[in-house]
């Protein structure tokens, strides 16, 4: 039925231009809205991201396409230090809260998890909507810290005081106050979101679908919103007492005051740590939903991947201060605090096992999303394996603050937002858009993201091995890091073209839109309900309510007259008779 | 089928739960407070360990005024689960008045919050005048936010009470703006010996 | 969402909150010992917590998830505030 159609049975009667593209209630629209605010911010954060990566390589010279850019940050293309600072902080800031949280959680987990679970909507729309302007206007205010006089915030997207506490540290002083109030409004917005995806889901499901016949990635977005909601507080009250700092004269971090940075780096981090599973495990539900449908094979271990899901999320809660080893803290937390990080190597490692068991066996092809997820896979499992390097107390003393956890880290974030990312958006591209993408740019898109990636960030554990700090303006003012010039050069080199490689995507995501090959219901032959309502669905997403018979993963069930076997295609009379 | 009775078909076909959503949402939501204010707490009594106890700027605050202001919380506690015991009874005009005490308790607890905080400023008892007035002002006027929040919530509840077409939504609302009522009342239930009586 | 009939009334609660606020003023006022009398005010104030919570927020009546809801932030601050200990209350 045509759109219109749909939306007038509902009873809303015909919805202006306004209320059906930009103020709309509709989980589908609101899903597309954050993923189109996260892409977006994806170009300031890859920006930002080039000119750091120039200037150490080339340090101190002009950097190309930046001529534009005003005194003081830069000087006709010279980059000025504390812009560089600036650049840095802003890359961190906007990939995890504006770019990895918008599309994973707020873009795929909108859109996906009121169809996943059967319902029509979330269940508090209006609710929904007020969470993706609030995270706007937070766009908005960080955007225009840029602008303001003495520019953006400038201490690291971990703003430890005193640096970031008193204002003539850094000589940031509105920037750093946007930076708190932006953040805070970030924080609402997924608390919103959070409320709505767990009462959608405890409350709304599908009659017959219990929670373990729910699909993967619910379970992980309900995981994240719970980690969110348990842990961002800390932060708040953290981010309330350094606002308070910079502004009325508090003295909650200083030292001359009575106060103790050494307590804000623990509320930090005590978010922190959770936050970067919250931004992870959606990323591995996008990689999760996508393999059974490209092997033809039922996931390996669908209870196991729960349970280790939730004991991750546990031990998440008791891991925090492993950022914090060379920070000043008392030496008898760091035994039991690197016990726990080693611990939570655990259930990853057997995700990924599960993962990789799937596709034993399978019959496997390899369209886009599959490509995507199988580089998750390869990637993911060098981030991991590095972060027991970093978990280790020991060990850390030496690489902590180095390029080795810069390559750590992005070596699990970068798989997670932009392979299982990309994996998302290229499995359920035709069921947002109605259209299919074109597979010869995303395979395209692929080879040049994955090889670039790795020519990026592998040479980065070698440069924090030879000591080269992080977050630094000029490492060729330190002799001994002088002969690393070359290795710095080389990563720039495979920066730009990692960059450069995302224009396939870009052109692909616009121009599929309007020229893209009609796509029908369940192009992919999939399982999940979202595959059984129109490709885009209507508002209101199903005709009727469905009813779920089975689970998720029913891939080359045996006697079955098709190698998948969606959760509301009923039991037939007679196996039903048979099962009594 | 028409709009109407597909919509109330969609409703009874779902699993719903044993908790009315509203009031699994705002539990939620209470769930992330309790942290943000708990780690609040928690960093005022651990910086009060190590500081020795800050008796000394501790002793400038009054300890009669905020044993009033108590007592006036816990009061509103009590008329706004009246008001909600009134709506589940479908006594509309009960749980409005009911409401309405709430909202008077609520400025009086901020009245007199207010002119606690002229006192003390006016003595030179400043925010930056010791981390224990950190803590004070960053603890209750966070807190008194959150107060001012629930009583423009309250406010609007006890508006709408008196609209019959609306009743049936401000009936299921009243207990949800209660629990989020009675957690401000609880956060000052531990605020005010930790600051006032220690 | 039923009334239960058997559970305190709401004004009994009133009466005994309004009570241990008094009790926990006599204690601040006695001379008795710093330790001993902060345990006892936290004490006090955590079973006027739990009568508000019990009764008023009917927790009492309430499902097992709504109880995890509400008590495992608590459980996890608790947690963190022991966790910190060593940093912030012993850091020289």
């Amino acid at each position: 039925m045509s759109q219109v159609a749909a939306v007038e049975q509902h009873g809303h009667g015909e919805l202006s231009f306004w209320r059906r593209y930009i103020f709309s209630v509709d989980h589908k629209v609101i899903g597309k809205q954050y993923l189109t605010l996260g892409l977006l911010m994806a170009l300031v954060g890859g920006a930002s991201a080039y000119v750091i990566r120039w200037q150490l390589a080339w340090p101190e010279t002009p950097i190309p396409l930046t001529s534009w850019v005003p005194e003081p940050s830069m000087y006709e293309g010279q980059l000025d230090p504390n812009f560089y600072n600036q650049l840095v902080t802003m890359h961190g800031t906007i990939m995890v809260f504006f770019v990895a949280m918008p599309i994973l959680l707020g873009g795929l987990g909108n859109f996906l998890l009121p169809i996943m679970v059967g319902a029509d909507d979330m269940a508090f729309p209006r609710l929904n909507m007020m969470s993706f302007w609030t995270i706007c206007t937070a766009a908005v205010v960080l955007i225009s810290s840029f602008f303001v006089p003495g520019g953006a915030a400038s201490a690291g997207w971990t703003g430890y005081p005193p640096l970031s506490d008193n204002p003539t540290y850094t000589g940031v002083y509105w920037g750093i106050n946007l930076w708190l109030i932006a953040l805070a409004l970030e924080f609402s917005s997924f608390l919103m979101g959070g409320v709505n995806f767990l009462t959608t889901a405890i409350n709304m499901r599908a009659p017959g679908l219990s929670f373990f016949r729910l699909p993967l990635m619910v379970w992980m977005q309900l995981t994240a919103a719970v980690l969110f909601m348990l842990s961002v507080g800390p932060l708040i009250g953290g981010a309330v007492m350094l606002l308070l700092d910079r502004t009325i004269g508090t003295t909650f971090f200083l030292p001359g005051g009575g106060g103790d940075p050494l307590l804000w780096q623990h509320l930090f981090w005590f978010f922190g740590h959770p936050e970067v599973y919250v931004v992870l495990l959606p990323g591995v539900g996008a990689v999760l939903e996508v393999l059974p449908v490209f092997a033809r094979k039922p996931i390996f271990g669908y209870r196991t991947i729960i349970y280790s899901t939730i004991i991750s999320g546990v031990l998440s809660f008791v891991v925090w201060a492993h950022h914090m080893f060379i920070a000043g803290i008392d030496p008898r937390l760091a035994t039991p605090f690197s016990i726990t990080t080693i611990l939570i190597s655990v259930p990853f490692a057997v995700m990924v096992f599960a993962m990789i068991v799937t596709l034993w066996g399978g019959s496997l092809t390899f369209p886009t999303p599959m490509l995507f997820a199988l580089g998750f896979l390869v990637t993911f499992l060098v981030g991991g394996v590095t972060g027991i390097f970093n978990g280790s107390a020991a060990v850390d003393i030496y690489i902590h603050g180095t390029y080795f956890v810069v390559a750590h880290f992005h070596y699990t974030l970068f798989p997670t937002v932009f392979f299982g990312g990309f994996a998302g958006i290229y499995f359920w591209y035709p069921k947002m858009f109605g259209r299919m993408m074109n597979e010869t740019l995303g395979k395209v898109h692929f080879w040049l993201t994955a090889i670039s990636f790795n020519l990026v960030f592998i040479p980065m554990f070698l440069l924090g091995i030879g000591g080269h700090m992080r977050r630094i303006y000029n490492p060729m003012q330190y002799e001994f890091l002088r002969p690393l010039a070359p290795v710095n050069q080389f990563i720039t080199v495979a920066a730009v073209i990692l960059l450069l490689s995302q224009l396939p995507f870009i052109v692909n995501f616009f121009a599929s839109m309007w020229w893209g090959k009609e796509a029908a219901a369940n192009p992919w032959r999939a399982n999940t309900l979202e595959w059984t309502a129109p490709s885009p669905p209507p508002h209101g997403n199903f005709e009727t309510a469905p009813t779920v018979y089975r689970g998720p993963y029913e891939y080359s069930a045996p006697g079955a007259e098709n190698d998948w076997l969606p959760q509301d295609r009923p039991i037939p009379a007679a196996a039903a008779a048979v099962r009594g | 089928m028409t709009s109407a009775s597909m919509a109330a078909a969609r409703t009874t076909d779902v699993m719903t739960g044993r908790v009315p959503s509203g009031k699994l949402g705002i539990w939620w939501f209470l769930a992330s407070e309790i942290m943000t204010f708990g780690g609040l707490l928690a960093s005022f009594v651990l910086c009060r360990f190590k500081a020795g106890g800050w008796e000394e700027q501790a002793a400038h605050v009054s300890t009669g005024i905020a044993a009033f202001n108590t007592l006036l919380l816990v009061t509103s506690s009590l008329t706004i689960v009246r008001a909600h015991a009134a709506a589940e009874r479908g006594e509309r005009e009960k749980a409005a008045k009911f409401l309405l005490y709430t909202v008077v308790l609520g400025l009086s607890f901020l009245s007199v919050k207010a002119y606690e905080y002229s006192g003390e400023i006016a003595h030179g008892f400043i925010p930056s005048a010791g981390l224990f007035w950190s803590f004070y002002y960053g603890l209750t006027g966070l807190h008194a936010l959150h107060v001012f929040a629930g009583i423009v919530a309250n406010f609007a509840l006890y508006v709408a009470a008196h609209r019959v077409a609306v009743w049936p939504k401000v009936q299921q609302r009243v207990e949800y703006a209660g629990l989020y009522w009675h957690f401000v009342d609880i956060v000052w239930i531990f605020l005010f010996p930790l600051v006032y009586l220690s | 969402m039923t009334a239960e009939s058997h559970h305190p009334s709401y004004l009994t609660i009133w009466i005994w909150l309004v009570m241990l606020l008094l009790v926990g003023l006599v204690v601040f006022l006695l001379p008795i010992g710093k330790a001993m009398a902060i345990f006892l005010i936290f004490a006090v104030a955590a079973v006027k917590a739990f009568l508000v919570a019990r009764y008023y927020m009917h927790l009492k009546s309430e499902t097992v998830l709504v109880l995890a809801i509400a008590g495992l932030p608590v459980l996890l601050l608790i947690g963190m505030a022991l966790t910190l200990v060593p940093d912030i209350v012993f850091n020289h």
